[in-house]
């Protein structure tokens, strides 16, 4: 067998939308990328609620959390959401968030605590990238640094 | 180990196992992924665990993929929410052989009980481990046992032996099919139909459902015991679990498995008994694979042993006798 007999700590990361967003092609092609890169990906889909995202995080033990957004709408429930998340205890959970964020509130949302902002135009390498630094976790090397 | 860190260790673990029965779900959540991550140091509290564990009915929902289990578990839910029943639910996924990555992507179809406070829903991917998966989860499911849930729904994906083998942890089997199934003889892994206590022919809006649902009665035939009239005879249901009919008969099937398990005693314990004995053995020759061929201070004596297979001056059979015995 080529596997490592090692324990493997693996990168757990939830992804989902809140709200009435429901563009879920692109969360749901990040999700299989990020697959392919070696992370355990729970996926939630659209519709989803603080309290939801809130209670998966904590049973699920996620690394961090993504959002992604198609809507204008993602201002106020990254606001909500990050208020939840402290009030909860999650604070020390990083969020990332991804879609069609324009640059002139990335200020904004990182003042709320965003951890990472990927809009459009972002590389797979940089979101890794990313994944890595905010949960001091590797992922395996080797596979398709240059893929996706 | 000095005797002051054997006393911490101690403490620490009788105040995890505290805070697990009363329902704190964060350090439910911490400690089932050290087990998953394969930390040695859980060994300790997993013990103790096992030495009070056993309390909570295990329900196990397995099938092909796609087949419909994990909206069949949200109905489930719903009626076990409906009489008060607070819940935990254990979703094993495959990991991706190649990256070992995985989507768990169950939780969607269980999204309805987000909120609520008496379902927990964990999921745990397969991580590529080697007979490891059936070994970790039932270790996750000794966690959620601790915690006082009043029934646990374990959900595995019916395609590969380790999968079969998470089915030892349940005291009721559901297998799910489809009719797009095909013949049932054949769809129906091997093995699960010896296991299944009650056979869902679930999607029964697409075509062929009653023909599923009569090849399954046929498969399962054999179970009968002419000379045992008091036997569990699977049944097999029909359900569309998108619309949530047929489910009302699941939950009366499950009802009557519980009743039957409870009043015929002897039976469950050959049974359970049946069910440890495959799972001692299963960690033994995990322990011993560890110690003969993962250990480095072992492998070198069991490269040693394989070129001499390899030269044909030692046949398989003896050389993996001598690794036993200097193993010990
Ligand atoms: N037509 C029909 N579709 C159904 C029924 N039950 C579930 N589905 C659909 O089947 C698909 C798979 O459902 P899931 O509940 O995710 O199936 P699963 O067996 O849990 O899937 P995996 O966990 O991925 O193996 C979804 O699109 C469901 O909406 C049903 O009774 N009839
Ligand atoms: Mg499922």
């Amino acid at each position: 067998m080529s596997q490592s007999p090692m324990p493997q700590s693996k990168i757990r990361c939830l992804l989902g939308m809140l709200g009435t967003d429901v563009h879920s092609k692109g969360i749901r092609t990040l999700a299989q990328l990020l697959r392919d890169r070696g992370v355990e990906v729970i996926y939630l889909g659209e519709h989803n609620t603080a309290r939801g995202m809130i209670n998966a995080t904590i049973a699920e033990d996620a690394d961090l959390v993504g959002l992604s957004f198609s809507t204008a709408t993602y201002l106020h429930y990254t606001r909500d959401l990050m208020e939840q998340m402290r009030a909860a205890g999650l604070g020390d959970v990083p969020v990332m968030l991804g879609g069609l964020i324009h640059a002139d509130d990335e200020p904004a949302l990182r003042e709320m605590g965003v951890r990472g902002i990927f809009g459009p135009g972002s590389t797979m390498d940089q979101i890794v990238a990313f994944l890595q630094s905010a949960t001091g976790k590797t992922l395996p090397s080797g596979i398709s640094a240059s893929g996706a | 180990m000095s005797v002051d860190s054997q006393v911490d260790t101690q403490d620490a673990d009788l105040q995890l196992i505290d805070a697990l029965a009363r329902g704190e779900l964060r350090i439910a959540a911490r400690l089932i992924t050290r087990i998953e991550s394969g930390d040695s140091s859980v060994a300790s509290i997993l013990s103790k665990l096992h030495a009070r564990g056993g309390n909570t009915t295990v329900l196990g929902v397995t099938g092909p993929p796609g087949a419909g289990k994990s909206t069949l578990v949200d109905r489930l839910l719903q009626q076990f929410r409906h009489r008060g029943q607070r819940v935990a639910v254990l979703a094993v996924d495959p990991s991706s052989p190649f990256s070992g990555g995985a989507i768990l992507g169950d939780r969607i179809r269980m999204n309805q009980h987000s909120a609520d406070e008496g379902v927990f829903i964990r999921s745990m991917a397969a991580r590529g481990r080697l007979g490891g998966l059936a070994v970790a989860a039932g270790d996750a499911l000794q966690v959620l046992d601790a915690m006082g849930w009043d029934l646990i729904v374990v959900e595995t994906v019916g395609v590969g032996q380790s999968e079969i083998d998470i089915l030892r942890h349940a005291h009721t089997v559901v297998i799910v099919q489809t009719p797009a199934s095909g013949d049932a003889v054949q769809s129906v892994k091997a093995g699960l139909l010896e296991v299944g206590d009650i056979f869902v022919v679930n999607k029964a809006d697409t075509a062929g459902a009653d023909r599923m649902q009569s090849n399954l009665r046929e498969a399962t035939a054999f179970r009968a015991d002419p000379h045992d009239p008091a036997c569990w005879l699977p049944p097999v249901l029909k359900t569309q679990a998108t619309y949530g009919s047929g489910i009302d008969a699941v939950i009366e099937a499950i009802d009557a498995h519980t009743h039957h398990r409870l009043t015929h005693p002897a039976r469950w314990a050959q049974r359970l008994r049946a069910q440890m004995r495959v799972l001692l053995l299963e960690q033994l020759i995990d322990l011993q694979r560890r110690r003969t061929v993962e250990d480095p201070a072992h492998q070198q004596r069991f490269e040693r042993a394989l070129d001499e297979v390899l030269a044909r001056r030692c046949d398989p059979h003896t050389a993996a006798r001598k690794l036993l015995d200097a193993s010990e």
